[in-house]
């Protein structure tokens, strides 16, 4: 490959968007393993409860409001 | 290791940034459903086969099917949790 196709604007683009695709998919992975652990305690049944989904869903919330508070901590000191 | 050679017969080394993203995206979209796979069997082994015996039992692998199953939709859970307007 020649490498002024390398420089090209438009893969750049491309690269930096799988990037930011990459870091969203990295964050639903991880946050699913930590709060399947948490919520998901039995053996998995044929559906979710409604406390587990709920579950889940607050689990990734709050997650996400604690990452914010550990980011300020560090931010303002 | 030249997985990121021309697909084409192999003639000259040189191909096109399209041929290239085309490339990149494959290999992303396998490294994305392996690591997948991993966490399956990972999360799903240590739910269902809490004692490992001489061979699966039927037990154990409709577990297996539903934990499957559960992960893909807590998956879908989380995401729709993380990008819904907060609160």
């Amino acid at each position: 490959m020649d490498s002024s196709s390398l420089n090209s604007p438009e893969l750049m683009n491309f690269i930096n968007e799988e990037k930011q695709r990459a870091m969203v998919a990295e964050m639903v992975a991880k946050l699913t393993s930590v709060c399947w652990d948490k919520c998901i305690t039995g053996t998995p049944g044929s559906k979710f409860s409604s406390s587990e989904s709920n579950c889940l869903s607050n689990c990734a919330q709050r997650y996400m409001d604690m990452s914010i508070i550990i980011m300020k901590r560090f931010q303002n000191s | 290791m030249d997985s990121f050679s021309s697909p084409s017969s192999g003639s000259s080394p040189q191909f096109s940034a399209n041929e290239f993203r085309d490339q990149l995206k494959t290999q992303l979209a396998q490294a994305y459903a392996e690591e997948f796979l991993e966490t399956l069997r990972v999360k799903c082994f240590d739910k269902c086969i809490t004692k490992p015996g001489s061979s699966l039992s039927g037990s154990e692998s409709s577990c297996i099917s539903r934990c499957m199953e559960r992960y893909i939709e807590a998956t879908s859970i989380v995401s729709r949790a993380l990008f819904k307007t907060p609160h």
